[in-house]
């Protein structure tokens, strides 16, 4: 085990010298922060006013939203009900972008719906919202307490927002979720590929070089293996830490940065409060809603390393395979090319998983260890029902029952390959290899 | 100290090693010598436990090899390689440790030997900053860092200058005082004269001669005598007549030669001096012990008109 861990010591080591490793390391998430930023700045929108038409049946507001007039914000009333596809394509209706749905029991509901034509950006639903709740204090106040409006949002309850498409207000064709999962599992596919491709030249280095003989003087051949591939997980696994590390202060930047307005004092008083409105306000917006709470990051990440560990062992055993067998360092690319297709292959699960999920041939492809990684990220972002949960974890046995699996056959075949040199890599001498 | 039982080691049908056997002393310097693919590098690879070995078995201080005897062992295989990266002193403090030593034990054993071969002033540098001889010097400190009982090396003094070919040498004589027991493949013959005490010959597998090396030549003596002396060559020849067959000579100046004869007609070396006496000024006579290299030569050729099984 000693000489597990000083060779595993030595590979982190000499990733943490390279400069490619160390750049990886600073620029991998600073690219991701940029997409970050790109897609959070680029959810506000052009429009200048935003015409809502209050849904009042009951004309519990009154025909009053705010005592002044918004900057942005222009507002009509109606008593009436409007179907989400009737405000969506009735001509009578097409000059409003949003309908705020007052339902007849909002004062015990304290629900309350938002369509729109056009997904309004952060600080007009940040807007609407507020006008909507500072008038629905006032009615409660006045009807129900003999409190000041202050006194109440001490201890009054908050709204629950709704925001609806208006031309699919099933919310049918949001795979928001799936998309966080399917980031994920392509990060796990991505570090893999990168990983998997560090052991494979560490180790023709290793064989060209020939001190492959001097180490295995000293240490067993999978003490080798097994040094060498843990190491460069480990390595891998440092890496992502620091990713997150970086991604995760980055977005606490933006946060702070980009959406200044969406956290001021004057919003709202209680702190408190204001934590639970934050979390409302941020639901409404898909890229920010996913950024800042819909991603549960505990979860995710948790898994995401469980899946990469399974991952990293079970696609870095052929690229080992690959990297112990060939003859030269450009003998064994042929080799590569079909552990490349099936990475690829994994991705396109994961796409075939987000569109469609139900099938049988998505059940299959959250269990097969080639494609489980990718599809099971998908599956974690959407929420597991009660009781299946089973699934992610046998997906995980079966990850990493196949990981040793492989592992063990990779022994073998680094065994028996990693002291011939100079010859042409055929499938033959592999599989023959495998049986020694 | 090792004892090396019927080993054999097949691949793809073809035999690497058919039955060697052989055993090696506390304090003594072995030459395995072979033709390129007599099978050296495989059992020097089988008695490191990096190739398994078809048949037969090897023992250490009398128990059966195991793994543990791997840290009484330091190879220096052939085909020499150092992380290019890493720098002297890591590279030789990390084969130190794998080798089971401790981290101290390394620090003033990397510390001895770098003052040892005078190069302390490398310490820092990558590997890849130091030519191929100044590597060489590092790897051989990597076979030796751990005071290993057996040294196991492959042609040792390749890449090497002659300056540095005589420290590696001493270095080996001194581990031999010491009673460390080495293994030295070599092409190099006049090494195995010189420092080796056995020598065994391998071609194709099969062990054709081992032996003292002293006596490995003194049993390939072809009966030939070196005769100096100086006065006239011609007198010389005649006076040998028909009794001896001059095979080479050497001019070293007027009237001074060195001639190569074998006896003819059951002559001995008392009938060669009473014929020559008056007629030259003998200065020399001494019995020509063929070279190892003659008899690697003359062994290996005659095994090949043997046909085998």
């Amino acid at each position: 085990m000693n000489k597990i861990i000083l060779i595993a010591r030595r590979e982190v080591l000499e990733r943490f010298s390279t400069r490619s490793f160390k750049w990886l390391m600073i620029i991998g998430p600073l690219l991701i922060l940029g997409l970050v930023y790109l897609f959070l700045s680029t959810t506000t929108s052009s429009k200048k006013n935003w015409k809502v038409l209050i849904m009042d049946k009951k004309e519990i507001f009154d025909g009053k939203l705010t005592p002044s007039k918004p900057k942005n914000l222009t507002f009509d009333f109606i008593n009436a009900f409007v179907e989400y596809d009737d405000f969506a394509q009735n001509e009578k209706y097409k000059d409003y972008d949003l309908a705020v749905q007052i339902n007849e029991k909002i004062l015990s509901n304290k629900h309350v719906i938002v369509s729109y034509k056009e997904r309004p950006p952060e600080n007009i639903q940040r807007h609407l919202i507020y006008f909507v709740e500072r008038r629905l204090e006032e009615i409660l106040v006045d009807q129900f307490t003999d409190l000041s409006v202050d006194r109440f949002r001490d201890i009054k309850q908050s709204l629950k927002f709704n925001l609806k498409d208006a031309n699919d207000p099933r919310d049918e064709k949001s795979t928001t979720a799936s998309w966080v999962g399917f980031g994920f599992g392509l990060l796990i596919i991505l570090f893999v590929f990168m990983f998997g491709m560090t052991v494979l030249r560490s180790m023709a280095r290793e064989k060209s070089n020939r001190i492959v003989e001097v180490l295995l003087s000293s240490v067993k051949a999978r003490q080798l293996l097994t040094g060498k591939m843990l190491g460069i997980g480990f390595s891998a696994l440092i890496q992502f830490a620091v990713w997150t590390a970086i991604i995760g202060f980055g977005l606490y930047v933006f946060r702070l940065t980009l959406f200044p307005d969406m956290f001021s004092a004057g919003f709202v008083a209680d702190a408190v409060e204001q934590e639970s409105l934050i979390s409302e306000l941020s639901n409404q917006s898909p890229f920010v809603e996913l950024i800042y709470s819909q991603i549960h990051y505990t979860n995710m990440l948790i898994f995401f390393t469980l899946f990469f560990i399974g991952a990293y062992l079970f696609y870095g055993s052929f690229f080992s395979m690959i990297g112990a067998s060939m003859g030269s360092e450009s003998d064994g690319q042929q080799f590569v090319i079909p552990i490349t297709m099936l990475l690829f292959m994994a991705v396109l699960s994961g796409y075939y998983h987000v569109y469609y999920p139900g099938t049988v041939l998505s059940d299959w492809l959250s269990f097969i260890p080639f494609t489980s990684p990718m599809v099971m990220m998908i599956e974690l972002s959407n929420g597991f029902e009660d009781g299946s949960a089973w699934q992610l974890f046998l997906a995980l046995l079966i990850l990493f029952v196949s990981a040793i699996g492989m592992m063990g056959l990779a022994g073998r075949i680094y065994k028996n390959g990693i002291l011939r040199f100079n010859h042409r890599l055929k499938l033959k001498m592999l599989i023959k290899w495998t049986k020694k | 100290m090792i004892t090396v039982e019927n080993i054999s080691k097949y691949y793809q049908r073809q035999t690497i090693l058919h039955d060697v056997s052989f055993s090696l002393n506390e304090g003594e310097i072995l030459g395995l010598l072979g033709p390129n693919g007599a099978g050296k590098t495989t059992l020097m690879r089988i008695i490191n436990q990096i190739v398994v070995a078809d048949k037969g078995h090897i023992t250490f201080e009398g128990n059966l090899m195991q793994e543990k005897h791997l840290l009484e062992i330091g190879y220096l295989p052939e085909e020499r390689g150092l992380y290019q990266s890493m720098s002297v002193e890591h590279q030789i403090s990390y084969i130190g440790r794998l080798r089971g030593m401790s981290k101290t034990d390394t620090k003033s054993q990397l510390n001895y030997w770098l003052e040892k071969f005078g190069i302390q002033a490398w310490r820092k540098l990558r590997i890849e900053e130091l030519s191929k001889g100044m590597a060489q010097k590092v790897q051989f400190i990597c076979a030796v860092l751990h005071e290993p009982k057996v040294l196991i090396l492959d042609e040792p003094f390749s890449g090497f200058d002659p300056i540095n070919i005589e420290l590696i040498r001493q270095e080996l004589l001194e581990f031999k005082k010491k009673g460390h027991a080495i293994i030295i493949s070599t092409h190099n013959m006049n090494s195995v004269e010189e420092i080796c005490d056995r020598a065994i010959l391998i071609n194709e597998g099969h062990k054709l001669l081992e032996g003292n090396v002293h006596e490995i030549r003194e049993n390939h003596k072809e009966g030939i005598y070196k005769i100096s002396f100086t006065g006239n060559m011609i007198a010389f020849a005649n006076a040998l007549w028909a009794g001896y067959e001059i095979i080479d000579k050497e001019i070293h100046g007027d009237d001074d030669f060195s001639v190569y004869l074998k006896m003819r007609q059951g002559n001995e070396i008392n009938d060669l001096l009473n014929a020559v006496i008056n007629e030259v000024k003998i200065t020399g006579v001494e019995t020509v012990m063929p070279s190892m290299e003659k008899v690697f030569v003359k062994t290996i050729n005659a095994e090949k008109e043997i046909p085998h099984e």
